[in-house]
């Protein structure tokens, strides 16, 4: 890049594994190591794009019509929706979100640990598992996701500074790492990080979600939350020198997207995400989480031609 | 007109229908309960209709009633009003009780130099030879005693008509009192005698919760009387806003009113004690808070209150007392602090005179904690001030089981770390009927380090111990079983309580870094902290660190000066110079705003945790904390 790429910083990003291969007690087709880095991604020697996740769920009456209608009778099986995302897609991680157990008084358990397994031999991907969201069920939810991916190096989310114990817990007893959202704050981000490290959670097994707002809808907020969090951990914050995870799910619910023609409203659903995920891509973020499958190939263009010192092109 | 007829002191009052049960128990002589200043918000004016016809919308306050109460027909008082004739009746609980009032005095080696003298004289009766006039013979006859020069004494009207009646009625033989008021000398009294033994003054505290006067002998330099009451002003409204807003809404007079009778209550307790008459009051100091000394003088205190925040009047004042109403010797002279803003009032420059920072080459801290508190950061060369919001919580408010320092309230607590098991004690040593400020202070610090809640304040649901349990909406742990309390209900502490109390002390203490990131100075810069304000005197300094209320320093620095407002009004009323150096104090305090501080937010929520996001600022805690999870594992 043209920019003197001068900082005072001498600290490294903290590595975490998503993801066990075979010869690391897994069954994925690949794992990856993110983080280690000592700049902003695209400034590095050798530039690391982000990883992209496609977000995916098991019950998706309340998944956005956009995403359902373009992918289809896929999305009744989050096994087949995988499999497509790794294959088609060309995704790079899996993540899935358990909306089946978000409905009053859950409790078919051994159903959670079915569709772990059945998504877990459906793709050769490392998996993000989204939990119920609700405290009361979330250690057995957990514990059930934890179970069933045991040996995998699943990244389970979300851990927040009123709930953190269940998802800690089950990360713990099986080896997993979790993601540990804050909303929008460098501080808060920092305490979580440092409540969960009072609990014993190794600090190579956290990712940090600052939260993601949509582009136009306060992503400034994340960008510069971001920002702040990156450099005080290049600059030697261990509390905060790990990997980022963004989601931008409101992408798909903006005005732009909601109002836009029928003919035009995935290439909306797809410009918002792309953009949003391009710019928490440059703010540091080390794995971006998409919900359209076309978001995934532009992200991925995009991001090769700015690791390649390329001026991107955009959308098309 | 109706008739409600108070239980079960069977107080009665005649009121106008419409009115609210509230408004009859003030006019009813009860001084009520009302945190919120009667806007239903704060639930503590709980009342049961025994009989008769009110309205009141209980749907929409049911969170402030459990069920029991419900049953009984309990309703709030500010909000129920009256549609007959009624008997109420008002639980203990929702009246302003006997409070732990400070009044210790400090021992403080101040020179006596008092700005009102008497001079006693006896005088040659006039001759054809010597005609010289009754004023004349007067004055000099001060002057020969030692008394300021004769042409440089102005006589008051009223006191120029007495003066050949007394002359001549007392054989000439009188005493004369010259106070020093701003105009220069003034013969503010004449009596017949020796008299001159019997010359008090009052140093009192305004406070907006309680007044605190203590009455000096001027001669001897000493302390014959302390006494204490509850501003009456609460009736109107606990907090300064809810007042000025009662102000804005029903005129000044009343809250006037109400501020001279609290004083002079607090001056006649204080004479009668002493066994002095109040006419040898010649002089009485005030320390209040910028709105309170507004009040106190009749100006209207409005344009505090809203942007851009303008007090009438910042100076030192003097002015008569006996022209506010406040019963002493009609020339008595009022000495009103100067304030320095909006927030830091003329008891914060009293807090400063007090703890004598003003005067030291080393960095010092005061911190006045109230529901609002106050910080002054500085030396003789320098000095930032701040103000802000620490919310009702760190007083007892915004809390399930919090309380004033009335009796019964539990004011510390340890927790035995391996068995969660409390020990507390209470103010009169009665069952607990809820804690204290000082009390919650020592129960986070507790909880914390016996590792029950976490750093950012959630408690560990997941211990098994019957103190430890989900509440109605919150978890919550058990300070009080039911069986042991004065209330028959368990005292407990709350998740969200917790979270009140953390975002007071971060307010607190992310104040305390604002200003000192001001100044350029660190923890290790500052050579003492002083905690003012009556709940500054039972804080637990070693639990107001572990808990990060303020910046981590040497325990033996840090200095509880009470009543700091009293004890500055008594310096200043014994010694008149000191007066001088307080409009230069005023002058030379640079106020930050915090709001319009942009770190300042951030600050607060690194604050935010226990005892701060960085550890490395409180190194003994950190200690602390490691000692006592290997202690747990």
């Amino acid at each position: 890049m043209g920019l003197p790429a001068m900082f005072d910083w001498n600290s490294v990003i903290r590595e975490v594994v998503i993801g066990a291969t075979k010869s690391d007690g897994g069954t994925r087709a690949v794992s990856y190591r993110i983080g280690g880095g000592t700049t902003l991604p695209f400034l590095e020697k050798t530039p690391k794009p982000p990883l992209i996740a496609f977000e995916l769920c098991d019950s998706p009456q309340y998944w956005s019509p956009i995403i359902t209608n373009y992918c289809g009778d896929v999305v009744n099986s989050p096994a087949e929706w995988a499999k497509t995302a790794g294959s088609a897609y060309g995704a790079d991680i899996i993540r899935l979100y358990l909306t089946s157990t978000r409905q009053r008084n859950y409790s078919d358990f051994e159903a959670v640990k079915r569709t772990v397994e059945l998504v877990l031999d459906a793709t050769g991907l490392p998996l993000i598992i989204e939990g119920s969201n609700e405290p009361k069920i979330d250690s057995e939810v957990f514990l059930k996701c934890g179970e069933a991916g045991q040996g995998e190096r699943l990244l389970l989310g979300t851990a927040e500074a009123s709930r953190y114990r269940s998802i800690a817990a089950a990360a713990l007893a099986y080896n997993h790492s979790l993601i540990a959202q804050s909303p929008i704050d460098i501080n808060l981000a920092k305490q979580l990080n440092i409540l969960l490290k009072e609990i014993g959670v190794p600090q190579d097994h956290i990712v940090i979600d600052p939260y993601t707002g949509t582009l136009g809808y306060g992503f400034e907020y994340s960008y510069s939350a971001m920002e702040r969090i990156r450099f005080s951990a290049l600059k030697g914050d261990t509390d905060l020198a790990m990997p980022m995870i963004c989601s931008a799910v409101d992408s798909l619910s903006v005005k732009e997207v909601r109002d836009a023609e029928p003919g035009t409203r995935d290439t909306m659903a797809v410009a918002w995400e792309f953009y949003t995920g391009i710019a928490a891509a440059a703010a540091g973020a080390e794995i971006i989480c998409v919900r359209h499958p076309d978001s995934i190939g532009k992200l991925k263009e995009a991001f090769r031609s700015l690791a390649h010192s390329k001026v991107p092109t955009g959308g098309d | 007109m109706r008739t409600v007829t108070f239980l079960p002191s069977y107080r009665k009052i005649d009121i106008e229908r419409g009115k609210t049960i509230l408004d009859a128990a003030q006019n009813a002589g009860l001084n009520m309960n009302v945190v919120c200043g009667g806007q239903g918000k704060c639930g503590k004016c709980i009342v049961y209709i025994q009989s008769g016809k009110t309205e009141f919308d209980r749907q929409k306050y049911l969170r402030f009633f459990t069920e029991e109460e419900l049953a009984k027909g309990a309703c709030l008082a500010c909000q129920t009003t009256v549609q007959g004739d009624l008997q109420v009746f008002i639980p203990e609980s929702s009246l302003i009780q006997e409070q732990k009032i400070l009044i210790e005095h400090r021992d403080q080696k101040i020179d006596l130099r008092p700005s009102v003298r008497k001079f006693y004289v006896e005088l040659q009766p006039p001759t054809l030879a010597d005609p010289s006039p009754d004023l004349t013979r007067l004055l000099w006859g001060i002057q020969k005693n030692g008394g300021p020069a004769a042409e440089k004494i102005y006589v008051p009207l009223e006191v120029m008509r007495e003066i050949p009646a007394i002359l001549r009625h007392s054989d000439w033989k009188v005493t004369g009192t010259v106070g020093l008021v701003p105009g220069g000398y003034r013969l503010i009294d004449l009596q017949e005698n020796d008299t001159a033994k019997r010359v008090y003054g009052a140093a009192v505290d305004l406070g907006s919760t309680t007044i605190v006067a203590y009455l000096w002998d001027l001669v001897e330099g000493k302390v014959v009387g302390v006494a204490s009451n509850y501003n009456r002003q609460i009736s109107c409204g606990e907090d300064i806003l809810a007042r000025v807003n009662y102000a804005r809404k029903n005129g000044l007079v009343k809250l006037q009113s109400l501020a001279i009778e609290s004083v002079n209550t607090a001056l006649t307790t204080a004479s009668d004690n002493a066994g002095i008459d109040r006419e040898d009051i010649y002089e009485v100091v005030v320390a209040g808070n910028t709105v309170m000394t507004h009040m106190l003088l009749g100006i209207d205190p409005a344009y505090i209150i809203a942007e851009p925040y303008v007090p009438v009047v910042q100076r030192a004042l003097s002015v008569a007392a006996s022209r506010i109403g406040i019963a002493c010797n009609r020339n008595c002279g009022l000495f009103a602090f100067p304030a320095v803003s909006d927030f830091i009032g003329g008891d914060i420059i009293a807090d400063i005179l007090a703890c004598g920072m003003a005067g030291q080459e080393g960095v010092s801290l005061l911190i006045d904690i109230g529901t609002n508190f106050e910080v002054v950061l500085g030396n003789r060369e320098w000095m930032f001030s701040c103000a802000g919001a620490a919310g009702p919580a760190l007083e007892g408010g915004e809390v399930l089981f919090g309380m004033r320092a009335n009796p019964g309230a539990i004011e510390k607590i340890v927790i035995d770390p391996e068995t969660l098991i409390p020990s507390y004690s209470t103010i009169n040593n009665l069952k607990p009927r809820g804690i204290t400020g000082s009390g919650l202070i020592d129960l986070l610090a507790e909880l914390f380090a016996a590792c029950i809640i976490d750093r950012n304040g959630r408690i560990d649901t997941g211990i098994g111990n019957p103190r430890i349990r989900i509440g109605a909406h919150f978890p919550e742990y058990v300070v009080a079983w039911a069986k042991d309390t004065d209330i028959n209900k368990d005292v407990v502490i709350t998740e969200n309580d917790i979270k009140n109390l953390i975002m007071s002390k971060a307010s607190v203490h992310a104040a305390c870094v604002t200003l000192m990131k001001e100044a350029d100075v660190t923890r290790h810069d500052i050579t003492a902290i002083y905690f003012a304000g009556a709940f500054g005197n039972y804080i637990n300094k070693k639990n107001a660190t572990i808990i990060g209320l303020i910046p981590e320093i040497n325990p033996d620095q840090i200095r509880n000066i009470g009543n700091g407002a009293v004890t500055g009004a008594n310096i200043a009323l014994i010694n008149r110079r000191e007066r001088k150096t307080l409009d230069e104090i005023a002058n030379r305090m640079a106020y930050i705003e915090l709001n319009a501080e942009p770190s300042f937010m951030d600050e607060y929520t690194m604050s935010s945790f226990l005892p701060h996001t960085d550890l490395t600022l409180f190194p003994m805690v950190q200690k602390m904390l490691d000692a006592c999870r290997i202690k747990r594992v």
